[in-house]
Order: C-alpha cells, then structure tokens, then sequence
C-alpha cells in the first residue's frame, strides 16, 4: 500500500513517475477501501479522428468494473462538461470497421477492469482532473446516484435482455437492407476498377483469359497453395529417382538413418517406462 | 553368425542400467525409491547429430536395426513382461539372506533338546508364554506326546523350486516329525493334526529363546486352521517369512486310508454322544483327509516340480507371471485359493501333456495356461497328473462326488483344489478368458490391463454384498443339516456352510448374474503367545455379482406353470414370496415380483432376492446383510414420494424433446428447410447429474415483463427456481440466398428465430421467446433453446481478404467455438445416446462422476464433455474389467482411472462408435510423442478428432489436473475402504465434502439466493418457496417462465472476468454455497507500471520507480459489492497470505 505514503500529505496531487495523476475512487461513502484511477492527458504520436481530442482528453486507467459509461461521465463531470466517454478493455486506437451494430447484435462485452477515455467539452476540465487532491477520492454510489451491483442489477439485466419479435426484425430488416445497399455499391466500385484497368497510361489493353471477371491469377491462398503444388509435382515428375549410383547411395543411407533413430526412440521408450517403475506390478 | 553377435551386444547395452539397480536397490529402501518423484522423465524426440545418423554403419548393426525394426510390435508385450520379471525376481543379496537365515535356522532346530512323554491333552509341559495353535474342539483325543529333534529339516516350495517372487517372500521350511512321536493311528479323530500342533508348540517354545530370530507368529496353511505353521522373521528386517511346516516322515501313514470316501473323524467322538452307528456308515471326511495328506507329500512334490523345471528353461519365469496375474485379481491367497503352488503344477501338467512345449518362452508359458484355464472345466472334467496310479488311487468321479473342483496331484491320492469352491473356480475361468480376449486386442494397453491392474472385489464385482456376523452361519449349518460338513471342516461352520449359501444364491440369481464371486477368507496370523483366533473372528465374507444388464433388474421373476412338477420345487426355493399369477399370454405360473417403481429401486432387486433367500433358507437376518450396490447412488437421488436417481425424468425429458424436434421437421412456412435437429445437451443423453424437472410456475411470486408477459425475478424473493435451457441444434438448409458475410448470417439467423417462433405459437401454441442468438421455447413445462446454425458459417468467419487482396483462410477462436457449439456437441451427444442405449448404467456413472466433480470444485477444470467422454472410455475399453454393470462400480474405476492414468506420457484414446482401427492407435500415439509439449496435459483423442483433443483445450491445467489426480486417489482410498468396511462411522459423502482449507478465501453465499440449493450434497437446513407450484404440468401455452437465471453462475462469470488474472475461482455448481478463491502463485509479485498491466492494481513509488502490487483491501471489497445480495460474508484467511 504505498500511496498512503503520499497520501498524509493533505490537499495534494499524488503525481506518480510516468505523469499519471493518482484519482482514488470508492464505491460508496462508507467503503473502507479504494481503488486509484490513474489519470493523463490522452496523448498520441500520429493525431487520428477527431473524436479523441488530443487537448481535451483524458486517459483513464483501472475503471472497476461496476462503472459503466455513464457513472464515469457523472464522475467526471465534477471537472467540467463532459462530451463524451469512452470504455475499452485494453488501450489502444479506436477502430470500429463495418457497420453499426444494435446493442443486441454486439458480441458480448468483458466485464472486467476498463480503460477510459474522457472528452471533456474544455481543456481546462483536463487541468481540474489532474490536480485534483489525492485525498479526496472520487464516490461511484451515491444517494443521488445509486449505482446497481449483485443481483439488483442481474435482474434487471434480465428484464432488459427481452426483446419485441417486432422490433427484432426491424433490426434486421433494416441492416439486411442496409447489406444489400454496401454489396451493390461493392460490386460497382469493382466494375468500376476494372473498367479502369482495362487502358493503361500508353493505351495497351491487358488481355486475359475469358471475361468479366475472370481472373488468371489465383485470388485465394488456396487456390494459390494449390497452383504450387501443382508446379511442384511437375518438376517431380521429371526428376529421376535412384538411377544414378550416387542417389541409391542417399536413400540407402536415409533408411539406415531412419532405422536409427527409429531404434533409438524405442530404446529410450523402454528407459523412460523403466525409470518410472512402471513396471512394479504392486 | 550375425544373430550371436547381436545377442553378444545386447548384455553389453544392458549392463550398465542394470548395475545401477542393483546399487539403488541396495542403497535405498523401496518406498524412498517410489515416492521420488519422476516428473522430470518425460519422453522427449530423439535427436541425433548428423554424423551420427550418417555414419557408416557395421554388419552387426545393421541386422541389429532390422531386427529391432520387425520385431518391436510385437515384442513390446515381451520386453515389457521381461521388465516386470527382473522387478519381482529375488535379488541376490535377499537370497544370501534367506540362505543364511534358514542356515541358523536348521541349527537351531536340530538341537531342540526332548521331552518326557504326555499326554496329548496334557498341555502343561509347554511352560512360558507359548499357546498351542489349534482350536481344541472337542477338547480330549487320546494319545501320547512328547518333544525329540526333527528327523530331518528340509527346504520345499517355491524358494527351492526358484519361483519365489517379490512381494510377500515365503520360504517354506519343513521339519520331519520324528517317527517315535506319531503312532500310524493317529490319523483318526485330529490326533495327527494336534501331535503336529503340540511339535509347533514345542518348536516355538524353543526358538523363542534364541536371539537370532525375530518376532514368531502362528499361522495356518491357506486358512485351513488343522494345517497350523509357524512364521519365522529375522531379527533386524522383515522382508522375507520362513514359514515352518511340521511333517510326518515320508510314507509314514497309507495314502488309502486317505481315500475321499473314507471316514477318520468319528461322530461318537466329534459330537461326544453315544451313537449306534457302525463304522460303515460314518459320514466320509474327504476335506480331512486331503489337509493330512496334504502334509505327506510335499517333498514328492518338490521333487516332481524340480525335474519338470529343469526340462523347461522358462518354467520359473512362467510360473512368477502367472503369479503376478492372479495375485492382480485376488486369487492367490486365502482360502481355496489357486496359488503359486497350483500354478506351478498347472504349468506342469500342461508340459507333461504336451500341450506346451519346454523351449517355449515364459510370454507363451502365460499364454497358454491362461488359455488353458479359459476353456477346461475342472469342476466337471477334473485333470490329474498321476501318470500310472496304484491301485489304491481312487478314480476321478470319487474325486468329483467329494470336491467341487478336481485337481489330483502325481501321487494320484491328493486333489490339490479340495478347498476350492466352484465359484472361485468359474471366477479364475472368467478372468482367464477375458484376459485371452483383450490379450490381442492392439487397441487395449495388453501388459498394463493383464499384469499391472490390480482388481479387487470392489471395483471389480458391480454388486458387493457382505455377511457381517459370521456367528450366525453356525445357526445357518443347523437349519442347512451339516453336521458332516462340519465335521469334515473340523468346525469350520464358515468353510462348511459356504458352498451351500454360494448354490443356493446361485440357485436364486439365475440368469441375472454373470458370475457370483465370494472373497478367499484370508490366512489368520497371530502372536505365539496368544490363543489361535476363533472361526467367528475372521473379517466379514464379502460376495460379488457381475450383473447381466438386460436381465438383473427385472423384477419379475416367473417360474413353471402351475402344474408342472418343478412348481413345487420353485416353491420350495421362493416360500412365501412364490404366487400364482396369470400372464397375458394367458399363462398361469408360479412368479415372484419384487418392489421397485424407479430405476434406482429395480436395480436392487439382487437385494431383495439375496436377503430374502438368506434369510428363508439359512436363517441369517437383513441385519447381517450389508449391501454395497448403490451406497453412492444417494448422492444423486430426488424425487419425494418415489426415490429416483433421475432416470426417469431423463426419459422424459427426451420424450419431449424427440415431440418438439418432430414438430419443428413438419412446421410450414419456413422460407428454407430444416435439414437436421440434434441435441446439444448432457440432459439429451441422459447425463445431466440433476435432469431438469417438468415445472409448474406460481405466477404471483414473479413481477411481469410489461409486454411480452414474460415472468421477471422479483427484488426482494428468494431467487427463483433455475430452469435449464435445453440446447438443442437446428441446421438450415444450405441455400444461395445465404450471404457470405458473418455479420449479415447473425441477421438471418435472428430472422429465423423469429420466424420458428411464431410459426410454433400459431401452430402448437408454445410460449416462445426469440433472441438474437437463440429462441427459447417453452413446453411441457421444460425450456428448450433452439440455436439456428448455418453450415458454412465457420468457413464464413475463418476467410478473410488481406491487404493485397487475396482471401486467407485462418482458424480463429470464433470459428472453433461456434464449430464447437452447432458440429461436435450435437454429435458427441447423440453419439453417447447411443452409448446410453447399450449400456444402461452409463449416464447414472456420469452423473455420479460430475457430482463428485462439481463436489470438488473442479467442474470448471473438467468439463462436462470430458467428464462424459472419461467414462465413455470406462465402457468402451473396461479391460481387465467388463463394462461396469451399477453406478457405483463405474464411479469407482472412474476415480482409477483419473487418478492412475499416465496423463503425461499416453493420450487417451476413446473409441467412440468402434471407428478407430489399430493404425488409427499407433498414429494418434505417435502424433502425441512428436508433439507432447505443445498439446494439452488431459489429452482425450475420438475418431473425430484425434490430433487436438480439443475438449480438453482449454481446462485443466497442468496443477489442476495435479489437483484432481490427487483427490482422486485420496476418494478412492477412503470410498472403498467405506464401503468394504461396515465399522467405519462416516457416511460415504464424506468423499463429496472438498477439504475447504488449501483456499486463501471463502465468499459465503445467501443461500436465500441460491436457486439450487435443494442438490447440495448435504441436505440444506432452511428451503425457500421458489416460485414453483405442484400439480400437472401444461403442455404448452402459459407465461414465459424465467429461464437460465442463476445469480451464482452471473457472479463467478463477473469475478472471472474482473479478477480472472490474480485468481481462481470455484464452486460447487450442484448447490454450493461457498466461492473458493485461490490466489495464483504470482499475484503478489510487484511488477513495473504498464499500462495494460494495473487493474486493480495501487503503484508503489521508490525514487523513479514505479510498481504496482494488488489492490487487495479493495478487491476484497469488490467481492462484497460486485455480489450484492448473493454474498453474505467474505471471509478472508490472511493467515496464509501476507498482502
């Protein structure tokens, strides 16, 4: 328990090597123990999308599990507005490929300790959380606020887990639509890349194999694991086997050595049951 | 020329492992030897440098290699015999010993000083402590005694004979009576057998003296109390006993007066009342005459056995295998035991008939005599080895009308096998013969099941019963009318009255039982200076039925008709319990029906049928009876008014999901068609430790889903009861319209559980609940959960386009579990329904099996598809044993297996289906040698799957598996000594019941919100209404009940997830109320500040650096706010860890 080492000192921030900024947090008034937040500004080398601020956010490390998005947005709005959270189970950049996905469709979520990332509305909120004392932890449950654990919240996990067949196929309709609308769109782009290729910059016209999207080079790994072998075979079938003295030689050789190793393993199959006394019938 | 240098080689390869025995055997005693751990050995790819492999080779080596290359298939079972040998052969420094010590021995017993002649019955020369070793019943015979040297001191037996095997060395010793002790009458009326008594008094007297020998003890040849020895140890060690014999000198009495129809016991003397009987018509003693003129022979029988051996290079090493054998199977000692001797003189016989030959090898000498046991019946067709008996010898049919089975020694005058019971018999033929068929079988471990498997009564028989008062079978010889028996046996009420309690059970079992099985009374020992133990102090006869599935628990037992003669023996047989009844063949006949509604009562109708009998025809009470068949079925049991093990409702269960899956096949108006429904639940191959009960909801005790009136747990009840969802598997048609992309496949999916659930509303009125990814249904008062599955999809999720364009297809965690989910649990599951259907008692042993898992914690470690796939191996290759035939048995050897299988070295192959051929064996072996590091520690390969063992992927671990081992063994142990022990006071739960105390934390739960609480292995004080009303259960319609909620399972899934990393979390799923968390080993160490690395972790700053060590205060708190009304207490044993 080292902090309580700095945490005598009153009205300060416990500022650790590293530049994170120590937030105790506690579950309700009267808990006994804590947990620290270690707070930074969100800093990263090559500046992506503009939903990570670079100015306005704050990376938040060790969000016990019992926080969800919104009682972190309410814990942090002490320090200002907040625009936006985010909570993700390991650091890292935000990638959300394909399309969006109803709360129902989404692959469960870990329950475990989170990473946050707190935009705030403005950068001097970032300054306030990062001085804020050490000695003052941060109260996830309050009487305003309560926060459900234990069976309070599995229940209403359950209740909310119900969903209308109704509104169910809404979902999917709507994102089959939506599936249907990218694939034909897909395919255009294709046709169109294709349409591109066909002229290149000195007005040669590639000619391939059939039409329409037929391809020549093999467009998959097996297909293309395939054509090796194939090449493969075809030099085999070619090669001569034992017919000149010195290729008798080497197979003569490779049998009698994969006789000995073969003698080998066996021997030693034989040790190993004996050196476990394996054979001690009682 | 080359094969003798090969031979040359060998000895030289050898030698030098062998030296090193020998020092470790000199140097440590065995057991430090045993318990030093191997656990570094571990087979490991040869690897051999180029130049080694490529060298030149020499002649020599070269028809070495080829040799080895032919032969090693077939050898291993030879090398490996050759092992076992060099492991129960005597060393050399024993046999000084011995020698040495039968040296002083001999001297000692020379100078035994003479004694004024007595009395017989005058036992008062034997002064100091020295008893007489005879039961003296009744109490006076006439003749004269007195003390004179032994005319002769000889070594017999195995020692001589060299087939004298480790353990429980016994050098037989035999000292001539001189012949002026004994009077050539004196085979009359036990004088002969107390004269000898009287000498080993006096020779024990004598020795207790001298110094060079250690503790004395009494004991009596193969139990038979006329028969009395003297037990010699040295003083310093105890690895060897000199069991001295008393003898008569050689042709001292008549061999025909031995004669099996001869009487030697008179009944005037034997009961001590006046009869008028002649001698003539004196009940014949043949028992008695065999045990004296068992004393007469021994050296001929040296002799005999010496020059059969000699011709024979292998005879000693045959003799010692077949020792190992039947001492594996309980056979070699105890009464009517067929020992070392018999095996030897079987070997003998074989050779001198020529149904083996004398160069054979000791592989082959085993072999045939066990094929020879498995074929002759010796309790019809007796065997003799006298080659041209005189005229005096009797003829074998006398033999047969006096003894059960017939085995005449060289003499021609002795039937070896005169204690024998044909049961032990039958039993010796049946262990034969299933050895001889898996013998040959390449897919069975042949040398481990035929030598190194010990198989005692408990896990062998699939019933066990004992006789606890053995007092009362003397009331039982009066009712049986065996008076001659007894005094054959010289009083031994429990040898007389035992052939007659085996018939008449055999009688009664009939055609329920494979083979009755009885245990061999053990040889009593006791201290020279304590009176020989009474009949009634022997421990309790234990009985073992091998049960015929289809037939033991019938319970209808139908005898002749009415009118046939053999009714009124039938009715002798039955008494009271025999009636009339008329069948619906319109027959009438006598029949006996025995209770039993549910399974787990038919199963004891042996019990019935055993107390019943002993009770009518030997007068032995229920209360001497203890019944061992289904002690451990209690753990399993539920149901109020009919006691059930739960097959029944395991029935049901099936019936209904066999309806839905028929109702889904013919639903109209799906878009695509079904081509498969298959059931991926324990429940739906009868392996669910508790099935799911049809219920009934009691809707006032829920709050209601506003508009799908679905029932919802209410804050503030007791948790209501969990209702398993049944999963079951449902493939589409495969289809053109499917998209390939896995996001748009979860729709369809969802569209589809959409469209099963209303059409199954419409047409069958089922309350259905569709979800994303799956759709519950609710009908006959169970839940099934139907899962669509597409078969392409795990293709679907394993391709890929990467960033030149080109598809890739990578196996990846999604693809295995859905794979897992929709293709190898529907099959396993209806592959071990089949299994079920073969062997009745399959699913019983796996829930037993589960039970006692999930009793000790390690239901997350072995799953469920393991647990049932580890018992499914149990059936499918039971060698030594049969198939297990009752819960219990099958229980037991699942506990030997986990605990005694070499999960290090060997996979194990599970044949599911009988796919695997033998190549299939040795390439999945060989697979696992090249790769054993890489694969997992519990390594189960099927046909399906025979390089990934893939139920066993993830769980256990190495320690966990380490764990379970252990616990293993330690059940075992103390469940069998439970169950063969009447005395012991526990209960047999007590195996149920995890030691609590190797755990750093115990979370206690509410038991208020602990929805299984009613399987708990102890019956729990308080209950809670759950929710649940009585009566019959609708068929369809109603609210939608709340299915698979159970707020332990929420919880442990919460703590794994946020804690997973610092430690391990367990429970009992079958109604634990106890979490018990371990910390993992290097959860405190302090490591540098990462930031991925700080859940739940507080810094620790020294100058510039900065680590960070568990947050334990906090966590500790997090158990208690995470769990929030299930957790009652966090009890935290800091005792055993410093934070």
């Amino acid at each position: 328990m080292a902090p309580s080492k700095k945490r005598h000192a009153s009205d300060q921030t416990c500022v650790i090597p590293g530049g994170f900024t120590v937030l105790p947090l506690q579950f309700s008034a009267d808990s006994a123990a804590q947990h620290d937040l270690y707070v930074k500004e969100h800093k990263v080398r090559a500046a992506t999308g503009s939903h990570r601020p670079l100015d306005r956010t704050l990376f938040v490390l060790n969000v016990p599990p019992y926080c969800s998005q919104a009682t972190v947005r309410e814990l942090f709005s002490r320090f200002g507005g907040v625009q936006s959270v985010e909570l993700r189970d390991h650091p890292g950049s935000f990638q959300e490929s394909g399309p969006e996905l109803t709360e129902f469709f989404k692959p469960a979520e870990k329950k475990g300790f989170k990473v946050g990332y707190v935009v705030f509305q403005s950068a001097s909120s970032l300054a306030a959380a990062k001085s804020h004392p050490h000695d003052v932890p941060l109260v996830v449950c309050t009487e305003g606020r309560p926060v459900r654990t234990g069976v309070q919240k599995w229940i209403q996990q359950y209740a909310e887990s119900f969903i209308q067949p109704e509104e169910l196929q809404r979902m999917v309709d709507s994102f089959l639509e939506d599936y249907d609308k990218r694939k034909v769109e897909a395919e255009e782009r294709q046709k169109k890349e294709a349409e591109q290729q066909e002229e290149d910059d000195e007005g040669w016209v590639k000619v391939t194999r059939g039409h329409n999207g037929a391809k020549a080079r093999p467009h998959s790994e097996a297909a293309n694991r395939r054509t090796l072998q194939k090449e493969i075979r075809k030099k085999k079938r070619k090669e001569l086997i034992n017919f000149y003295t010195w290729q008798h030689k080497n197979t003569q050789k490779e049998h009698i050595a994969e006789l000995r190793k073969k003698f080998e393993e066996d021997k030693q199959r034989i040790a190993l049951l004996r050196a476990q006394r394996k054979f001690r019938p009682y | 020329m080359k094969k003798k240098a090969t031979v040359a080689e060998e000895p030289v390869e050898m030698a030098p492992s062998e030296e090193e025995e020998e020092e470790e055997d000199s140097e440590a005693p065995v057991k430090a030897k045993r318990s030093k751990p191997d656990e570094e050995v571990v087979y490991q790819p040869v690897k051999l440098s180029r130049s080694d492999l490529y060298r030149p080779p020499t002649a020599e080596e070269l028809s070495q290699l080829k040799e080895t290359e032919s032969l090693f298939h077939c050898s291993l079972l030879k090398m490996q015999m050759e092992e076992l040998l060099r492991e129960v052969a005597l060393s050399e420094h024993r046999r000084q010993q011995i020698d040495s010590f039968t040296q002083t021995v001999t001297e000692l017993l020379q100078a035994v000083p003479d004694s004024p002649e007595v009395e017989v019955s005058d036992l008062s020369w034997l002064s100091g402590a020295v008893k007489i070793p005879f039961l003296l019943m009744p109490k006076v015979t006439k003749g004269k005694f007195h003390m004179a040297p032994p005319a002769s001191v000889d070594l017999i037996g195995s020692y001589p004979l060299g087939t004298c095997t480790k353990p429980r060395i016994v050098v037989d010793l035999a000292v001539t009576i001189p012949a002026d002790v004994l009077h050539p009458k004196d085979i009359l009326n036990q004088r002969y057998p107390r004269k000898r008594a009287l000498y080993l008094a006096g020779l024990a007297q004598y020795l207790a003296s001298s110094s060079d020998i250690g503790a004395m003890r009494y004991s009596c040849l193969h139990g038979n109390r006329l028969r009395p020895v003297l037990l010699l140890t040295p003083p310093d060690s105890s690895s060897f006993t000199v069991r001295v014999h008393a003898c008569p000198p050689p042709g001292f009495f008549k061999p025909s007066r031995f004669h099996p129809q001869r009487n030697n016991i008179r009944t005037e003397w034997y009961t001590g009342l006046q009869t008028s009987q002649s001698d003539s018509s004196e009940p014949p003693t043949p028992h008695y005459n065999s045990s004296v003129l068992g004393d007469l022979l021994p050296r001929a029988h040296l002799q005999f056995l010496s020059a059969v051996s000699s011709q024979c290079s292998a005879f000693a090493k045959g003799v010692a295998l077949l020792k190992v054998w039947l001492r594996q199977r309980e056979l070699d000692q105890g009464t009517g035991c067929f020992n070392g001797f018999l095996a030897s003189m079987l070997l003998a016989y074989l050779l001198t008939t020529h149904r083996i030959s004398n160069t054979m090898t000791a592989y082959q000498l085993l072999r045939n005599s066990l094929n020879f046991l498995a074929s002759a019946d010796l309790t019809v067709n007796g065997i003799s080895l006298a080659k041209d008996p005189d005229s005096t010898a009797p003829p074998l049919a006398e033999f047969h009308s006096a003894f059960q089975v017939v085995f005449v020694d060289p003499s021609g005058h002795l039937n070896m096998c005169a204690d024998m019971t044909a049961c032990t018999y039958k039993q010796l033929q049946h262990e034969a013969s299933v050895s001889m068929q898996f013998w040959d079988n390449p897919s069975v471990d042949g040398f481990h099941s035929l030598l190194m498997t010990p198989k005692p009564m408990i896990r062998t028989s699939d019933h066990v019963f004992q006789l606890c008062e053995l007092v009362k079978l003397q009331s039982s010889c009066k009712k049986l009318n065996l008076l001659s028996e007894l005094m054959d046996h010289s009083g031994n009420y429990v040898h007389a009255a035992l052939p007659f309690i085996l018939s008449l059970l055999q009688q009664g079992l009939g055609q329920r039982v494979h083979l009755l099985t009885h245990s061999l009374s053990p040889d009593p020992e006791w201290s020279v200076e304590s009176e020989a133990p009474k009949h009634k102090a022997q421990p309790p006869l234990a009985f073992g039925l091998l049960l015929r599935q289809e037939l033991a628990a019938s319970v209808l037992e139908r005898g002749p008709p009415a009118d046939s003669p053999k009714a009124a023996e039938f009715r002798q047989l039955w008494g009271s319990r025999s009636e009339l009844r008329r069948f619906q063949d319109s027959a009438i006949t006598e029949a006996v029906l025995w209770d039993g509604e549910s399974m787990c009562q038919k199963r004891l109708v042996p019990k019935q049928i055993v107390t019943h009998l002993l009770r009518l025809h030997a007068d032995i009470p229920e209360s001497c009876v203890r019944y061992v068949g289904a002690m451990v079925d209690d753990v399993i049991k539920t149901g109020s008014e009919v006691p059930s093990t739960g097959e029944e409702v395991s029935l049901l269960v099936v019936q209904a999901y066999d309806d839905l899956s028929r109702k889904l096949w013919k639903l109209e108006g799906l878009p695509l068609s079904i081509t498969a429904v298959q059931g991926a639940h324990p429940a739906l191959r009868y392996t669910q430790v508790f099935p799911p009960q049809p219920l009934k909801m009691d809707y006032s005790f829920f709050d209601k889903e506003k508009t799908s009136r679905s029932l919802v747990p209410k804050e503030g009840k007791p948790c209501p009861t969990y209702i398993t969802p049944i999963t079951m598997i449902c493939h589409m048609e495969g289809s053109g319209k499917w998209p390939h992309d896995r996001l748009a496949i979860r729709h369809i999916r969802a569209a589809f559980h959409i469209n099963l659930g209303e059409l199954l509303k419409k047409q069958h009125n089922y309350t259905c609940r569709p979800c994303p990814t799956h759709l519950d249904v609710w009908k006959d008062g169970l839940a099934f959960r139907i899962q669509v599955a597409y078969h392409r999809e795990p293709q679907v999720l394993r391709e890929s386009v990467n960033a030149e364009g080109l598809l890739v297809v990578r196996d990846n965690e999604e693809a295995q579990a859905l794979e897992m989910a929709t293709i190898h649990k529907p099959l396993l599951t209806s592959t071990l329904h089949g299994l079920q259907q073969e062997h009745p008692c399959f699913g019983s042993v796996c829930r037993l099996v589960k039970r006692w898992l999930g009793a000790q914690l390690f239901s997350a470690d072995i799953t469920e598809d393991t647990a049932d796939l580890l018992v499914a191996s149990l059936f499918l290759q039971p060698a030594p044993f049969t198939s297990p035939g009752s819960p219990q048995v099958g229980f037991l050897r699942f506990l030997h297996l986990l605990s005694s299988f070499d999960w290090r070295n060997n996979p194990l192959i599970v044949n599911l289906n009988n796919q695997l051929t033998a190549t299939d064996y040795t390439e999945i072996k060989n697979d696992f040698m090249a790769s054993r590091e890489s694969l997992p520690v519990m390594f189960i390969a099927t046909p399906k799957d025979k390089k990934l063992s893939m139920w066993t992927k993830r769980a256990p671990s190495v320690q966990m598996l380490q764990r379970a081992v252990m616990v293993a063994a330690e059940s075992l142990k103390i469940l069998e000594r439970q169950l063969m022990d009447g005395s012991q006071t526990q209960d047999v739960r007590v195996v149920m019941r995890p030691p609590l105390d190797a755990y750093d934390v115990l979370i206690h739960l509410n038991p208020k919100q602990v929805p299984l609480l009613g399987q708990a292995v102890d019956c729990p004080a308080v209950t809670f209404s759950r929710g649940v009303k009585t009566g019959s259960v609708a068929q369809s319609g109603g609210a939608l009940p709340v299915i698979d909620y159970n707020p332990v399972t929420l919880y442990l899934a919460e703590l794994r997830e946020a804690f997973g990393d610092l430690a391990l979390f367990s429970c009992d799923p079958y109604g634990g109320t106890v979490i018990a968390v371990l910390w993992k080993p290097k959860a405190f160490v302090s490591m540098p500040f990462k930031t991925s690395q700080v859940s739940a972790r507080s810094v620790e700053v020294t100058g510039e650096e900065v680590n960070t060590v568990p947050n334990v205060e906090a966590i500790l708190e997090d158990f208690q706010v995470m769990g929030k009304g299930l957790v009652k207490s966090v009890e935290a044993r800091t005792e055993k860890w410093m934070v």
